[in-house]
């Protein structure tokens, strides 16, 4: 479903590479999950995934469900299934959460092809998945994100998610910042979302996450590379020994 | 070296029409000798460097009065205000003079309605046209004011229903046309007040001022929507006095006009009284617009707030220029203002420039001002989402103005206000 070959990364603004030769395969059904130290570059391969502008690809190529990814607008990669969850939601004033998710669900519907989702439908869905995620109706009223605690963000990270029922989930640390019963629910959230046609990739820094979201691979990455992948047990050593057998 | 301005044709135009009449011979003859003091306001002037008149008016805009437009051009204008369903009453003025066929007055005890424009004005009407105006815009206005809206509202009375004063100019003739207001709220009463302001295609001048009286315990929100022609020159005056506990919140939205001086003076005249004044200006091409306020805190407990969201695309050009003044004895002043500019376009320009002064020690003041172009973290947020470029600009663009209004009282007019920038909106897009 994706394949990453040999990704290149610079910041646009400086001579800095960030990611350096990068490969990965993640097939529908699968969760991948990828740990490393900080400042590796796990956020900066999952913007690049999303086309957050700033960084350039000087080589390799991604390729999602066979099309180019790195040839398509940031929200054409949203309505063809990609969905990032922010490691830092981002505020937006102004806009409520409710009707931010409409316009969203709407516009991709639109790219797709699809007809527009009438308002009543909406509600219930949206409502109805809140629900299973704690998400209260006051935050949903509430300008997106401004205000929300962090766990609040992350929850209703997931929220837009399990909405906009996306192929590809990119989770960037969705487990920090979350007391032990929201990781649960948003841990519940996530696997709700698994199926033979989803392909997820699970950034993390704790094995704890991957006790409740299950990795069929786990990958370790460092300076801008996977340096080693392997089954969930990865994850266990990884939680015992850190990563100095892996410092670049 | 003293250098002598030679009369423009605009300033001509104005001294040769003068020729005052009737029981207000003599107010518009002083006030007249006031604007003649200085003429029409030039970029030398401290307060006007950014909006200079005797530039922008280089052709001679003769005061006019009455209107020389067919019926179906008058209503088409009239049926243009978005206000329509939300007022539950209308003054309407057509270029300047009073319709009382197109308006609707309710019968009731509680209010009073007067013609601005009519030989036998009541005394709580001529009582408040007084000469005396520093500003010569608002001078020129009342030596030749031509009609406007008289309200009373009665003491203890409330009138939530919105009342809705329109001024349609048809732009038929390149003049000058001149509108006043007087609105008195006495003790206790309270009311809602949208003035429209809307005009068809071609040159002219409205000069338009308003004056609102509140007196001990009343309460007034006003909401002001100018959508003048996009050649037209709005010159407006807001004369606000705050009696003991008086209550204002006042808001308005620009987004017609070729060029727009807009000035509010809040003079606090009791203890405990608050006002709130915001604004969203909605501007492009070469659109000028240059709000003025200035905020007399003469006694002591009172509150001031002022916000103004600016939005500016293609060329248009923004200036917000916000004056606190806090007498000595004005002790635990609490007053607030802030400017925000979004420029759409390296060619847009916004100005600020906040003035404090203050006398007392014992206040808590403050402003702010802000200026930029769209958050790029927001607009990639959006997009992430499936929001395309131009949807999710729309909605950046939207939320940043209805800051302004978010706290106008009225659901309808707020719904409004929203449906006006949506429609600029659209009509951005559209391009
Ligand atoms: N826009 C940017 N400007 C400057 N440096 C950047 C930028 N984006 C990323 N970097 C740098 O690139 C490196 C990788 O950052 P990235 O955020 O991808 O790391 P990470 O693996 O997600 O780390 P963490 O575990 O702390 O979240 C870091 O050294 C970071 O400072
Ligand atoms: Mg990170």
């Amino acid at each position: 479903m994706l394949e990453i070959k040999n990704l290149h990364v610079s910041l646009e603004e400086e001579d800095k590479q960030i990611i350096k030769g990068l490969d990965l395969t993640i097939n529908a059904g699968e969760v991948n999950a990828i740990m490393g130290p900080n400042g590796s570059g796990k956020s900066t391969l999952s913007y690049v995934l999303a086309g957050r502008p700033g960084y350039e690809v000087t080589e390799g190529s991604i390729t999602y469900k066979g099309q180019d990814l790195l040839e398509m607008e940031i929200d054409e990669r949203a309505a063809a299934g990609v969905f990032l969850a922010f490691q830092y939601p981002i505020e937006i004033p102004g806009v409520a959460t409710m009707q931010f998710l409409k316009v969203a669900l709407n516009a991709q519907r639109k790219a797709r092809g699809e007809g527009e989702m009438t308002t009543p439908d909406f509600m219930r869905l949206v409502r109805g998945k809140a629900e299973q995620l704690n998400v209260t109706t006051d935050m949903l009223k509430r300008p997106v994100n401004v205000g929300f605690s962090g766990g609040e963000k992350k929850r209703a990270e997931i929220l837009q998610m399990a909405v906009l029922e996306p192929g590809l989930c990119v989770l960037d640390e969705t487990d920090s910042g979350l007391d032990i019963d929201a990781l649960r629910v948003v841990a519940e959230g996530v696997n709700a979302l698994r199926s033979p046609d989803r392909g997820m990739l699970v950034i993390t820094h704790y094995q704890r996450l991957l006790d409740y979201i299950v990795p069929d691979r786990v990958h370790v990455m460092s300076d801008g590379k996977i340096v080693k992948s392997g089954g969930k047990e990865l994850a266990l050593e990884l939680e015992k020994d850190g990563y100095a057998a892996f410092a670049a | 070296m003293t250098v002598t301005l030679v009369k423009t044709p605009a300033e001509t135009a104005y001294t040769d029409a003068f020729d005052p009449q009737g029981a207000l011979a003599d107010v518009r003859k002083s006030a007249f000798a006031q604007f003649a003091a200085t003429g029409l306001p030039h970029r030398r002037m401290e307060d006007w460097k950014w909006t200079d008149l005797r530039q922008l008016m280089s052709s001679p805009l003769p005061p006019v009065s009455g209107t020389t437009a067919s019926a179906d051009t008058i209503d088409a204008l009239i049926s243009a205000s978005p206000f329509g369903d939300v007022a539950r009453a209308r003054m309407v003025f057509v270029d300047g003079v009073y319709d009382a066929d197109r308006s609707s007055l309710p019968a009731t005890g509680d209010m009073e309605f007067a013609s601005l424009g009519s030989d036998d004005l009541p005394d709580w009407v001529s009582d408040k046209l007084v000469a005396g105006s520093t500003d010569p815009i608002a001078a020129l206005n009342l030596a030749y004011m031509s009609d406007g809206a008289g309200l009373r509202v009665k003491a203890g009375s409330g009138m939530d229903a919105p009342i809705e004063l329109l001024f349609v100019t048809t732009a038929e003739q390149a003049a000058t046309y001149t509108t006043r207001n007087v609105i008195v709220l006495e003790e206790g009463s309270s009311a809602t007040l949208i003035e429209t302001h809307i005009g068809g295609t071609g040159e002219y001048v409205h000069n338009a001022v308003t004056q609102l009286h509140i007196a001990d315990n009343a309460r007034l929100d006003r909401v002001k929507v100018q959508e003048e022609g996009l050649e037209a020159i709005h010159l407006s005056n807001t004369d606000v006095h705050l009696a003991e506990s008086a209550h204002l919140k006042d808001f308005t939205l620009t987004i017609g006009g070729r060029a727009t001086r807009q000035q509010g003076f809040i003079n606090f005249a009791g203890e405990h009284a608050e006002g709130h004044v915001s604004g969203a200006f909605l501007l492009t091409g070469k659109q000028h617009n240059d709000t003025r306020l200035v905020i007399d805190h003469a006694v002591p407990n009172c509150l001031s707030r002022e916000l103004f969201k600016c939005v500016m695309d293609e060329a248009a050009r923004g200036v917000f220029q916000g004056k606190a003044i806090v007498r000595r004895d004005a002790q635990k002043t609490d007053g607030n203002q802030s400017s925000h500019a979004l420029l759409l376009s390296d060619e847009a320009e916004f100005d600020a420039k906040p003035e404090l002064e203050i006398y007392a020690d014992d206040v808590v003041c403050g402003h702010g001002a802000t200026s930029g172009d769209l958050d790029e973290n927001q607009m990639f947020y959006l997009r992430a989402r499936g929001i395309t470029e131009t949807e999710a600009k729309s909605m950046l663009i939207g939320a940043f103005a209805a800051e302004a209004f978010d706290d106008v009282e009225s659901d309808a007019i707020r719904e409004v206000l929203g449906g006006l920038a949506e429609g600029w909106l659209a009509r951005r897009k559209a391009g």
